[in-house]
């Protein structure tokens, strides 16, 4: 099966550890390698990047590391591709 | 719960440092006599230089910048004894750097060429006390130590995708172990930390701590700015973003995740010594080998580097300029994501092997804990896989500086 890396147990991302294509199961793994969820991806995401856990309304903060990555910029739902075309910084405008 | 306490095994010096290891430090006040403190090294058996890249056309905070590096260089733990040898013009002074170093009670001998009777007398005394401090050093044994006696430094470079997930992450948990045994951990990057202090500097200790990052991170960006670059605009970078990482702070984060979950308690100056245990910035560029000298000045007597791949293990010669040709600091490499296939090459190039992690074979837990006790094996006297080699030729060591040179 393959995993994504939720690193921080408030995160509602998870780091994909292997390519994944639209409709794969996913486990979600923690540091310890633990399976803390499986969720289906709705869309490809490429190694290194990151899918959805839970769903982030427009404007809500996007987690990894336990802190703010940035915003949504649009409605994200589990199991979506989590990247600049849904995600803006926090700190940066327009990026 | 009984509080776990690891040891390793060190060499106890005269102020109650703990050396990692054991060098005679031949170290050299300036351009002008590198030479000089070569030569002295080259025949004494267990000796190392420590040449500056150092010129009398700095100013006045560059100068202080260098002699406190040189101080703390020569002050680290891992040197036995030291002697300081120069020409006896330098800008900054023989004299204030062996008072400095002879702070730490350890056997220190300063030779000019202009107190000598020229340049063969000069060499003739730096010998004899090299040979004489090689054989007292020769004679010490290691003994053992808790880590409140251990202090690291921290880098990484060729960041990709995977640092932030695999080896960082994994340094992080080890950082987290040193300090809560006692032990000392610094970082630096300056740079890295532009549009991101606020991240850090919540986990500073108080808000003078807090302050001192922002405006540290404030005065390199002012900096920069007054070149016409602007960092914020261009982070994260085109290759960045193919990789993964969506914004500034993702990719700092990603970052500062190899410093773990401690508080900061305080920020240094460049090559500055911390005054108390536990996690520390200091302030400085991200250039590796200046950072890894400056940070061993503080000093660290052990640096982690962290690597996140695709570097060949053809590049023999980054074993040696990551530790800033600094031969009295064990450099303990980690690579996120090894090349693939696997090129059996890097076995030589690389300490600790993370990207068991993305193969689903080992955990982050589990790579951490063999990076700790790689570390306690170091500290130990393991040599490092870059310590294997003694290189060619003396790589000068590279001092930050922020002033123009004349």
């Amino acid at each position: 099966m393959k995993r994504s890396i939720m690193i921080n147990e408030k995160d509602n991302t998870g780091t994909c550890f292997a390519a994944i294509k639209a409709g794969d199961k996913v486990n979600i793994v923690t540091p310890s390698g633990e399976v803390v969820q499986e969720i289906i991806s709705r869309n490809p995401v490429p190694f290194g990047h990151k899918i959805a856990l839970s769903p982030i309304k427009k404007g809500e903060k996007v987690l990894k590391y336990g802190e703010v990555i940035g915003v949504a910029s649009k409605a994200i739902r589990p199991g979506d591709h989590v990247h600049v075309h849904n995600v803006e910084s926090a700190i940066v405008p327009g990026n | 719960m009984k509080k776990e306490t690891t040891k390793f095994l060190g060499y106890e010096r005269p102020d109650g440092s703990v050396g990692v290891r054991n060098s005679v430090a031949i170290i050299s006040g300036g351009n002008c006599s590198n030479e000089l403190a070569a030569t002295i090294s080259n025949q004494v058996k267990g000796s190392v230089p420590l040449l500056p890249d150092f010129v009398c056309v700095r100013f006045k905070d560059d100068n202080e910048r260098a002699l406190r590096t040189m101080i703390g260089l020569g002050a680290n733990p891992n040197v036995a004894a030291a002697v300081v040898v120069g020409i006896g013009c330098e800008h900054i002074g023989m004299e204030e750097i062996y008072e400095g170093i002879k702070k730490s009670k350890k056997p220190v001998e300063f030779v000019t060429v202009l107190d000598s009777d020229g340049y063969e007398p000069a060499l003739e005394k730096g010998l004899a006390a090299a040979r004489r401090m090689a054989t007292e050093a020769s004679q010490m044994q290691r003994q053992p130590f808790d880590l409140s006696h251990l202090s690291i430094g921290l880098k990484c470079g060729a960041s990709n995708a995977t640092s932030g997930i695999v080896g960082n992450p994994a340094t992080g948990i080890v950082v987290d172990r040193i300090i809560a045994e006692g032990g000392t951990v610094i970082f630096s990057e300056t740079t890295e930390m532009i549009g991101a202090a606020h991240l850090i500097a919540k986990r500073a200790i108080n808000k003078r701590v807090a302050r001192q990052l922002t405006e540290a991170v404030d005065r390199m960006e002012a900096r920069i700015k007054a070149t016409g670059e602007d960092v914020r605009g261009s982070q994260p970078t085109p290759a960045n973003i193919q990789g993964g990482l969506t914004t500034l702070e993702e990719k700092s984060l990603g970052n500062i995740e190899k410093t773990g979950k401690a508080p900061l308690q305080g920020v240094l100056e460049n090559a500055e010594r911390p005054q108390g245990k536990g996690l520390y910035f200091m302030d400085g560029s991200a250039q590796t080998s200046e950072l890894v000298v400056a940070e061993a000045a503080s000093g660290n007597q052990i640096h982690i580097m962290n690597v996140g791949g695709g570097i060949s293990s053809s590049f023999r010669g980054c074993l040696v300029s990551w530790s800033g040709g600094l031969q009295t600091l064990p450099v303990i490499t980690v690579v996120s994501n090894r090349s693939r296939p696997k090129d059996p090459r890097e076995e030589e190039f690389f300490d600790i092997f993370a990207d068991s992690i993305i193969d689903g074979k080992e955990t982050i837990t589990q790579v951490a804990e063999r990076l700790f006790q790689e570390v306690i094996a170091v500290a130990s006297g393991k040599l490092t896989r870059s310590e294997r080699y003694v290189p060619h030729f003396q790589m000068p060591l590279e001092m930050y500086h922020t002033g123009p040179i004349l």
